[in-house]
């Protein structure tokens, strides 16, 4: 402390002076003697004491999240495959991606968690056959040779459970009580449980199949109510809503916006004064972006749409500039536009990369479904070339704002406006591409909302000066209204995917429906999140998972978290088995084996380490996702679905290395 | 006497026929360091976990602020008061300084089952325990992973000062440092002592332990080689009784030399 306060007083004289010229121009010098109190003069100069821990940014903590990884291979994937084949970008390619996902999703949650406290489970595969089987056998109700218990779904349930809770207390203990690898001990368990599963199939109902679960119909044994729970499906083509289009359009607007505004709270740095004009300015955005919008629905024809693309984009610039006015701090030193040597060349090879992507589209057909490679027809070629080379192109053009972002910030502004350019440029091929000359048309719209929000990103990042240090309340409302802003966005979508409207009935779309198992699975994942994220039991797998003798040493109770996730991964298995039992009705005694290599594949796919410790349920759904749409995509894309495997392997490598990379990346930047 | 937090007289220990302590007489007062020095095999180790409450000792007796003690664990000795930091530090080296600051007694709200912890409020203590040891924290998300060794030291530190920790036993908590971390260290002992601790220092280097400590206790091979206020002996003789020989005495002379030159 001694040293701190000595040092205190030249620091806080220098960042006076330093401030005293903006701090004239921007307020007559108020905020610097009203806001650089003694106090936070010393916070400042004491956090300046150690100069190798700097200040993260909302980028660089994105960046380290171990989710990030998932997002943007889910993003890259569902992208690939909405361009090769045309299912992907429906209603009913959704309703198919998530019903896939959801089963796999919840073992991937409840393995992650598993894994996240160092541990796995091989028995999970085989277990959501054999609880599935178990609850079966209990409901099942026929005398004579073939037998069954015939107990009410309200007895059967819950007794299945108790023999769910009952392996993962038994795998959890075997493992902590012989102190041997649980790979290991699940693995024996795994064998056991395939044996049973064939043994005592074969006993009770002398066939390796147990079912079925609809034999119950009509016999007064809670089946019509448990099906509904757990297997109710929404047929979307029932579900007509005219105000679809304008609830969904303005709950997806207003939740990026959101998310924008909470970026540049966390990004900008606020000032101790409000500019009343940015804050009219934002107003006057705001309104502007309503009017744009109105604009777009109320108009069909090509004038309508530009003007209205035009208002939309003023709105941006206008709004979110307000937003800096108003309140976060003009920067000092924007230095001086410079072209660092390979700054130019990322550039370079991007636009070289965005070109003969462009060029392979308009050369190859559109149309052909002429097989042109092994695998491919030439309008997939054509999908893959342009949308692969054009990727590529703007991961280099980035590379290259982040090259120029070293030498000053008038260079990363600069660069970025080039970008953003560019990125408007590619919004109006695509557009010139597609038949439809609506500007709602969805990709050209998605590429030109993201390259204006580029554009008002790189003159904000010219104007305003960015945090930095650390402030643990800016930090939780800019997270908060950050979720906020997603949350509304999902609402959005979902509205919009659960929903049609008479116009898309009389175009003769095709049905979809969405099962309730979608919403068991985004509950589980919520909860195990929560969980993981806020709870005692969520700090405490992390810490077992991470140091296990540590963790003892400060009184965590180790052996009893290993044991509850081993239950939890089995409690997770009972509530696919009867997803499964339900949907399926009849269950072979191989449901489920091997299984349980997808489910750890998904984890490690969503950024959880295989050592432990470190890891995210988010990760794993989103993991989970991804293997769904390999599962669908390739059929899909009339290939071979027997390539699916290849893809899979090579994803798990890709998705293990593309993670370590942005961790030990994003750690070295600190 | 009598108003030592902490006082030992004649403790011992024995594994079977080893005699691995014996005759160790000291006390530790609120406020004061008091170093332990000695040799590998002096045992040093088991007379921290005679204090800490891994083993039960044998011999003598072990009074807390007048009360004769004999703890059954670890728990009970921390219940009391009496908190070890050891070498390893009991840290996570992949979860934030904030979940390591609070692991196993998370500050929560709410009843079981939804009972959350409180982030906010937990991350605030974190950062202002660790600024009282004169350490700015910048953000308490970061992981532990990425502190420096000192830094480390410090939260381990901190940790157990804001547990309510009366007497700190700190095993090597210099052995694995560099010169100048060694320093920093050093300087939070002392800011622990200040706070009214009575901090129990274990080294093996009397050039770190002459500088901060205020009582010394010297084993060699399980024996006491004597116990001593600060005013009763200089570095000079505290490194020959620790040597406990002749020809080890120029050896710890040069290495002293060496280590004062650019330490502490």
């Amino acid at each position: 402390m001694r040293g701190v306060a000595v040092q205190a007083t030249p620091r806080s004289l220098k960042q006076g002076s330093e401030r005293s010229p903006e701090g004239i121009t921007q307020l007559g010098g108020i905020h610097v003697t009203d806001v650089v109190t003694a106090d936070a003069a010393e916070a400042e100069s004491a956090t300046g004491d150690d100069e190798r821990l700097s200040f993260q940014g909302v980028f660089q903590k994105l960046f380290i999240r171990p989710e990030i990884g998932a997002v943007l291979g889910a993003t890259a994937i569902w992208t690939f495959f909405w361009a090769v084949s045309i299912p992907f970008g429906t209603a009913g390619g959704a309703s198919n991606i998530l019903d896939v996902s959801a089963t796999l999703g919840i073992m991937a949650v409840a393995v992650a968690m598993l894994m996240i406290g160092g541990e796995f489970d091989l028995s999970s595969g085989a277990a959501t056959g054999a609880l599935g089987i178990v609850t079966l056998l209990l409901v099942r109700d026929v005398t004579g040779t073939a037998g069954g218990l015939g107990l009410h779904l309200l007895i059967a349930l819950p007794l299945s459970f108790i023999v769910a809770l009952a392996l993962g207390w038994l795998n959890g203990t075997m493992v902590e009580r012989t102190g041997l690898p649980s790979f290991i001990v699940t693995l024996a368990t795994f064998f056991v449980l395939r044996g049973m599963k064939l043994g005592f199939a074969k006993l009770i109902v002398d066939q390796i199949q147990v079912g079925k679960m609809d034999d119950l119909k009509g016999e007064n044994k809670g089946y019509e109510f448990f099906q509904k729970v757990f297997a109710y499906e929404w047929q979307r083509n029932d579900h007509q809503w005219a105000l679809r289009d304008a609830l969904y359009t303005g709950l997806v607007i207003v939740g990026l916006s959101l998310v924008v505004i909470a970026v540049y709270e966390l990004h900008f740095k606020r000032k101790a004064q409000h500019n009343p004009i940015g804050m009219i300015m934002f107003v006057a955005g705001a309104a502007l972006g309503v009017a744009s919008v109105a604009i777009l629905h109320l108009t069909d024809d090509t004038a309508g749409n530009w003007f209205g693309a035009i208002v939309g984009l003023a709105a941006m610039l206008i709004g979110f500039l307000g937003l800096g006015v108003w309140r976060y701090e003009m920067r000092g030193d924007r230095g001086t536009l410079k072209m660092p040597s390979d700054a130019v060349r990322s550039v370079g090879i991007g636009i070289v990369l965005i070109v003969l992507g462009v060029i392979s589209a308009i050369v190859l057909d559109s149309d052909s479904n002429e097989q042109v490679l092994p695998l491919t027809t030439e309008q997939g070629l054509r999908a893959i070339l342009f949308v692969g080379l054009s990727a590529l192109g703007f991961v280099s053009l980035m590379v290259g704002v982040h090259q120029a972002g070293r030498v000053s910030r008038m260079s990363a502004s600069a660069f970025t406006v080039g970008t953003a350019v560019i990125g408007l440029l590619m919004a109006f091929f695509v557009q010139s591409e597609s038949e439809s000359e609506k500007f709602r048309n969805e990709a050209f719209s998605i590429i030109l909302v993201v390259s204006a929000l580029a554009l008002t990103w790189a003159i904000a990042n010219y104007f305003f000066q960015n945090r930095g240090s650390s402030d643990i309340h800016i930090e939780h409302l800019g997270t908060r209204i950050a979720i906020a802003g997603l949350l509304i966005f999902l609402i959005g979508m979902l509205i919009r995917l659960l929903f049609t409207v008479d116009a898309e009935i009389e175009a003769g779309i095709a049905p979809a429906k969405y099962s309730v198992r979608i919403l068991w699975f985004v509950a589980f994942t919520i909860a195990c999140s929560w969980v993981l994220a806020s709870t005692k039991f969520g700090s405490w797998v992390f810490a077992v998972g991470g140091n296990k003798q540590a963790s003892r040493q400060v009184g965590v109770p180790a052996a009893r978290t290993k044991t509850q996730l081993f239950m939890l991964v089995s409690v997770a298995a009972w509530l696919v088995g009867t997803l499964l039992a339900f949907r399926i009705n009849t269950l072979q005694a191989n449901t489920g084996n091997g299984l349980e290599f997808e489910y750890i594949i998904a984890a490690v796919v969503g950024g959880t380490m295989l050592t432990g410790g470190y890891g995210s349920t988010i990760g794993a759904s989103i993991g989970a996702v991804i293997m769904a749409m390999s599962v669908l995509g390739i059929p899909n894309s009339n290939w071979n679905s027997d390539w699916r495997f290849v893809f899979l392997g090579a994803i798990l490598l890709l998705a293990v290395i593309g993670n370590n990379f942005i961790k030990t990346k994003a750690e070295n930047l600190r | 006497m009598s108003d030592a937090l902490l006082e030992l007289d004649n403790i011992g220990k024995f594994y079977g026929n080893i005699i691995a302590l014996q005759g160790v007489t000291t006390e530790v007062n609120a406020g004061e360091v008091t170093c332990v020095l000695g040799d590998n095999g002096a045992g040093k180790s088991t007379f921290i976990k005679i204090l800490a409450g891994v083993h039960k000792h044998d011999e003598g007796t072990f009074k807390l602020e007048g009360q004769g003690v004999n703890f059954d664990s670890p728990r009970e000795a921390l219940d009391v008061g009496i908190a070890a930091v050891y070498q390893d530090l009991a840290m996570v080296p992949l979860m934030s300084v904030w979940r390591n600051f609070f692991l196993g007694a998370e500050p929560t709200k709410g009843r079981w089952p939804i009972q959350w912890v409180e982030k906010r409020k937990a991350k605030e203590i974190a950062k202002e325990e660790m600024a009282k040891m004169g350490i700015d924290i910048r953000d308490t998300e970061q992981t532990v992973g990425t502190l420096s060794g000192g830094e480390r030291q410090s939260v381990a530190i901190a940790r157990a000062v804001y547990f309510g920790a009366k007497v700190l036993i700190l095993d090597e908590p210099t052995s694995a440092l560099g010169v100048k971390q060694s320093g920093v260290v050093l300087r939070y002992i002392v800011e622990a002592a200040k706070r009214g601790l009575g901090v129990i220092f274990i080294t093996h280097n009397p050039a770190h332990a002459y500088p901060v400590g205020d009582r010394f206790l010297i084993l060699n091979r399980g024996q006491s080689m004597g116990n001593f206020a600060k005013e009763e002996i200089s570095q000079q003789e505290l490194t020959s009784l620790m040597a406990g020989g002749a020809e080890l005495e120029a050896l710890q002379h040069e290495l002293e030399q060496a280590t004062t030159g650019n330490g502490s």
